[in-house]
């Protein structure tokens, strides 16, 4: 090994913090749940130990915080009734009821609905790649 | 159609999530020494339960297929065969006979985990066959929920008849008496998975019973009333529904669901449809009692003398929950999202949201701005 290329190799190579985990909130979610399920399916047949099946879920939510911030592009509306409502941990639970989503292209109308909310402020940090 | 844009919108999303995770995770994989094909079988497995949960219009693949047969309908079915095999590995015609569904709804002891999966675990293309199949069918439409579940009971009444007990996913619950047409529907709001909230539990007899009841069948089995205590096993049906047309609302405490489950899935379960059905004791109205159906209407005469109705009534107007909104669709209306701000003026809350998933009335839907108004 040459010194010079230690060098040049640690010149370039800054000391990067460990990344931030993106939200695990989207691991409850058709996408999520069908990932997780088949996941289980794995580890039940041991094809796959628990330990990869949990990077495999960090990874998932990388990528779809990703895509959520950068290939998602619409708008929705949406006008109900607050049934509760919850702040803790900095996540906000509500229940809404007779609730109409309003998108442009249709309508939703739904008699309950739970929402559950995390911060959304500072996820430029969170989410990484 | 209206709803093209999130049609278009949402599988494409998923589908691109998915390749990103699974091509990220190659890696992970080969370093853990785990092979390439266990990999795909992941991929496989994960496009297959979202093609099931019917909450994304499926994935190209689907898409694929249900365009190529509404063609072949018009053209000829060598071009299907041809793009069958020419996008995919071999795949069947979608038009499958019952048997497949019928073995989804009368399968015995199926696990929660591979509900549709049982059938045919490795088989792909049996897979892509339910999945088309459950579109298909009325009776698995309802069926055909995220949770996938269909565990089956048979239960043999105290006259040998042999009824079928069908647990759905959603909780509802089919009763098939092979030999006559009474079917009886009931609901069970089921303990929602994501959010972890029980819901009180709220039972509704929707099916009347048709015309007479024979004293062979006309029992009405709820789940909430079906004790085990040591040597007996009784069902404990209602009074409710079996002479008066109009539905009765039922509702019951949480307490009593979890009672039911477990003694549910204990074997064999005996109905007792004669017995001794007295309306004097009054103490445990809702323990154990044993109807005819002769002695219902006596039962229901003389519970109104004594200012109460038989179980169900008197409760069901304790209760102020409001679940009985949801009904057929069981799925959890859920939205996750991340807030950008939440204002609230009195009892006016202003919402606004971003970069959110939502499954409303079992169907997908994405946005990344959403903006709402609610009071409370």
């Amino acid at each position: 090994m040459h010194k010079t290329d230690i060098n040049a190799r640690l010149n370039k190579k800054k000391f990067l913090p460990p990344k931030a985990m993106a939200y695990q909130l989207y691991r409850n979610t058709t996408l999520g749940n069908s990932l997780q399920e088949s996941l289980d399916e794995l580890i039940q047949s041991q094809q796959i130990t628990p330990q990869l099946a949990l990077q495999v879920l960090l990874q998932f939510d990388k990528a779809i915080n990703s895509a959520l911030a950068q290939r998602v592009r619409n708008r929705v509306n949406f006008r109900g009734s607050l049934n509760t409502y919850r702040f803790c941990d900095n996540v906000w639970t509500f229940v809404l009821n007779d609730v109409e989503f309003r998108e442009v292209t249709e309508l939703i109308k739904v008699d309950k609905v739970k929402i559950v909310a995390c911060d959304g402020k500072n996820t430029g940090s969170n989410t990484t790649e | 159609m209206a709803n093209s844009a999130n049609t278009n919108t949402v599988p494409k999303l998923y589908r691109s999530v998915i390749e990103d995770v699974i091509n990220d995770v190659r890696d992970i994989f080969l370093d853990d020494g785990v092979d390439e094909q266990v990999l795909m079988e992941l991929k496989t497995l994960w496009e297959n339960k979202l093609m099931q949960s019917r909450a994304v219009d499926g994935f190209h693949s689907e898409e694929q297929q249900l365009l190529l047969q509404v063609q072949q309908q018009h053209q000829t079915q060598q071009q299907q065969h041809h793009h069958h095999h020419h996008h995919q590995q071999a795949q069947p015609q979608p038009t499958v006979p019952q048997q497949a569904q019928t073995q989804q709804v009368l399968i015995p002891a199926s696990q929660q985990a591979a509900a549709p999966q049982v059938i045919v675990p490795d088989s792909k293309l049996i897979q892509h066959m339910n999945a088309s199949n459950m579109s298909a069918a009325a009776t698995a439409a309802t069926l055909a929920l995220p949770a996938g579940v269909t565990p089956v009971q048979q239960i043999l009444t105290n006259s040998g008849q042999l009824l079928q007990v069908v647990r759905a996913a959603n909780g509802a619950q089919y009763i098939f008496q092979p030999q006559q047409s009474v079917v009886l529907q009931q609901q069970v709001i089921p303990q929602m998975q994501p959010g972890g909230v029980q819901a009180p539990v709220i039972q509704q007899v929707l099916a009347p019973l048709p015309g007479g009841i024979s004293p062979q069948t006309g029992v009405i089995i709820q789940p909430q009333q079906i004790l085990f205590t040591g040597n007996k096993t009784q069902v404990i049906p209602t009074t409710v529904a079996a002479p008066t047309p109009a539905p009765a609302q039922i509702t019951a405490t949480g307490q009593q669901q979890p009672q039911a489950q477990p003694a549910q899935q204990q074997a064999p379960l005996v109905l007792q449809v004669d017995g001794t059905g007295d309306t004097s004791s009054d103490e445990d109205e809702d323990e154990e009692e044993d109807y005819d159906d002769d002695e219902e209407e006596d039962k229901e005469k003389d519970g109104a003398e004594d200012g109460q109705v038989e179980e169900e009534p008197l409760n069901s107007e304790d209760d102020v929950s409001d679940e009985e909104g949801q009904e057929l669709f069981d799925t959890e209306n859920v939205v996750v999202c991340q807030y950008d701000k939440i204002h609230r003026s009195k009892n006016k809350w202003k919402f606004h949201l971003k970069d959110g998933i939502m499954n409303l009335n079992g169907r997908d839907y994405i946005f990344s701005k959403a903006i709402g108004d609610a009071e409370w």
